[in-house]
């Protein structure tokens, strides 16, 4: 059998109103010129620094509390293998709704309020820590150095191996293949940690890249080693830049925008017309999605004046934070309601996680609100904000890292053609959510007709 | 040491491994609720058609029409889905829980309820192909 992935909890959201996307895309264009013509110029978000909060620094340091939140980590890990090891091999099986929504969808909202959360609960970290005891090592020290060299990519391949099984393998509502893909992502985590130590998480593991990413857009960091409050601006520039972190960004924000590309009609009439296997242009548009969308981003950093000696390659790395809150945006438009309706779904599912009438919350009588679902115009505003802020917010941090990176003669006209790249990838974003490709043609044309 | 934690790992991999190749259970997912079904192969129009609501569905020689098109429909009426095939076949409609449609050979109406605003698609799982998407609002 084959289902959509996102077919999953039954219907998609509604196309937004062109009035909303036009109204988005002018207002994103609007203030990307503002920042960039009146804006400060010199950087001001270039230092984490704000004020301790001891409470909770003394609560989060305190002795039991990593054990703690790490044992409710492998308790959850533990009632979710149950259901994909034994329970039904069926859509209600909570596992693929705790794969694909809760940790694919809720690691954004649990980094940008918690901050690194995955790797507070992640379970591969602690399974590392009990076998390293067991075996008496140090967890920190593998066979040899992890090579600096390889930075992100190993977290590269398995962001897209994520990417690619839900979105366009066959399988990726087969049980089977769910625990075939979970079991191979904890063993070469295990393995990889016992060869490198447990900084092979911090490179490798795709979903802790991901949750540390975005935790970085959270107001909480450590400064001088203590628990700080501070601008989450401040706090996004200081992702550590290693090889890799733009293909990071680029396989985030490309696969999304993909997501929604491969559900327009404009998509699946070519692709159904076609005598070439459905599996291999999906794949080849999504490959060309993140290509696309790493391409224009890395030329774009790169077309400006530099200092004498500043090697041009280097700038991708020194903006590609900046790409993050444009991800968080389309995030947020494109999987809101699934975090919230299917999300809700696999709570109740996961009360009964081997399919025997267990009611362990006492909900099983109740459906899943879906007011969301319910008030379209609500929910088209919602997206349309998030999109827009997160251009925003991304297009002040780009400004502020032009003024931090770039020599003050091309301040201005080094940072143009980023920010007009931005401001395609926002009109692509909302159009993706207004309709089909089609749609806009239509829409452009009809005054002509 | 080192090494031998390597070799624990592994051995997890392997057990790991073996876990996610397990045999599949039944994949008989949960009852869903079958929509009323009129057949009228001689292609007399149905009294529910007069809704305006009909969506014309052709399944033949494993191409579909409108193949993946989006139709706009009212959320709060009954759809009814036009069929016609050139064998027996089923198409699912992505609503939750999902609704499943068996249609004959020759033409038939499928009375279906969406419910709620929404874009629906209606899959022939067979063929692996959209057919329609049913944009309700």
């Amino acid at each position: 059998m084959q289902y959509e992935a996102h077919g999953l909890g039954g219907a998609g959201d509604l196309p937004i109103p062109a009035e909303y996307a036009i109204a988005g895309a002018s207002a994103a264009l609007a203030v990307s010129f503002i920042v960039m013509a009146l804006a400060w110029r010199t950087p001001r978000f270039a230092v984490p620094t704000g004020s301790p909060v001891a409470a909770v620094g003394r609560l989060v340091d305190s002795g039991w509390f990593t054990p703690v939140v790490r044992g409710l980590g492998l308790a959850f890990t533990g009632w979710v293998a149950m259901a994909a090891v034994f329970g039904r091999d069926s859509l209600v099986n909570p596992t693929f709704g705790v794969f694909y929504v809760l940790l694919w969808v809720g690691i954004v909202p649990a980094s940008l309020l918690l901050g690194p959360f995955y790797k507070a609960v992640s379970p591969v970290r602690t399974l590392h820590l009990l076998l390293v005891r067991a075996t008496g090592g140090d967890a920190s020290r593998g066979l040899r150095d992890y090579p600096a060299r390889l930075g992100y990519w190993p977290s590269v391949l398995g962001l897209f191996a994520f990417v690619w099984f839900e979105l366009i393998s066959p399988n990726g509502t087969d049980l089977g293949a769910v625990r075939l893909w979970l079991a191979a992502y904890v063993g070469i985590m295990l393995v990889g940690a016992a060869f490198f130590g447990d900084r092979w998480f911090e490179h490798a593991d795709p979903f802790e890249v991901y949750s540390s990413f975005v935790a970085r857009l959270s107001p909480w960091a450590r400064v001088d080693g203590r628990l700080t409050l501070v601008n989450p601006l401040a706090n996004l520039t200081a992702i550590p830049i290693r090889p890799g972190i733009v293909a990071v960004v680029a396989v985030l924000l490309g696969s999304t925008a993909f997501d929604s590309f491969r559900e327009s009609s404009f998509w699946l009439t070519k692709v159904q017309g076609s005598s070439v296997d459905k599996q291999w242009l999906d794949l080849a548009a999504m490959l060309g999605i993140i290509l696309l969308v790493g391409g224009l981003f890395a030329a774009a950093t790169m077309l400006t004046g530099l200092h004498g000696g500043q090697a041009r390659q280097t700038l991708p790395g020194e903006y590609a934070h900046s790409l993050l809150p444009i991800i968080v945006g389309y995030m947020v438009a494109h999987y809101l309601t699934s975090l919230v309706e299917y999300g809700q779904a696999t709570v109740l599912q996961l009360a009964d996680p081997l399919g025997h009438g267990w009611n362990l919350l006492g909900l099983a009588d109740r459906a899943p609100a879906d007011w969301l679902s319910q008030h379209p115009s609500t929910l088209a505003v919602i997206k349309v904000l998030g999109v827009v802020v997160g251009h925003v917010v991304a297009v002040v941090s780009a400004h502020d890292t032009a003024m931090r990176v770039l020599p003050r003669r091309d301040q201005l006209t080094g940072q143009l053609a980023l920010l007009l790249v931005m401001v395609f990838f926002t009109t692509q974003g909302l159009a993706l959510l207004f309709s089909d490709p089609t749609a806009i043609l239509d829409w452009l044309s009809a005054p002509f007709e | 040491m080192r090494a031998h934690t390597l070799l624990v790992s592994t051995s997890l991999v392997a057990a790991l491994g073996l876990a996610g190749c397990a045999e599949k259970a039944d994949p008989e997912a949960e009852p869903t609720p079958t929509p009323t079904t009129s057949e009228s192969a001689s292609g007399s129009p149905s009294p529910t058609e007069d809704a305006g609501q009909v969506v014309p569905i052709t399944v033949e020689g494993g191409k579909v029409t409108p193949n993946g098109s989006t139709v706009e429909v009212d959320a709060d009426e009954p759809v009814v889905l036009r069929i016609t095939a050139d064998e027996p076949g089923e198409l699912h409609i992505h609503t939750s829980p999902e609704q499943e449609v068996a249609y004959t050979e020759g033409t038939g109406s499928h009375e279906i309820t969406l419910g709620r605003p929404g874009v629906y698609e209606v899959e022939s799982h067979d063929l692996h192909l959209v057919v329609v998407k049913l944009q309700a609002s």
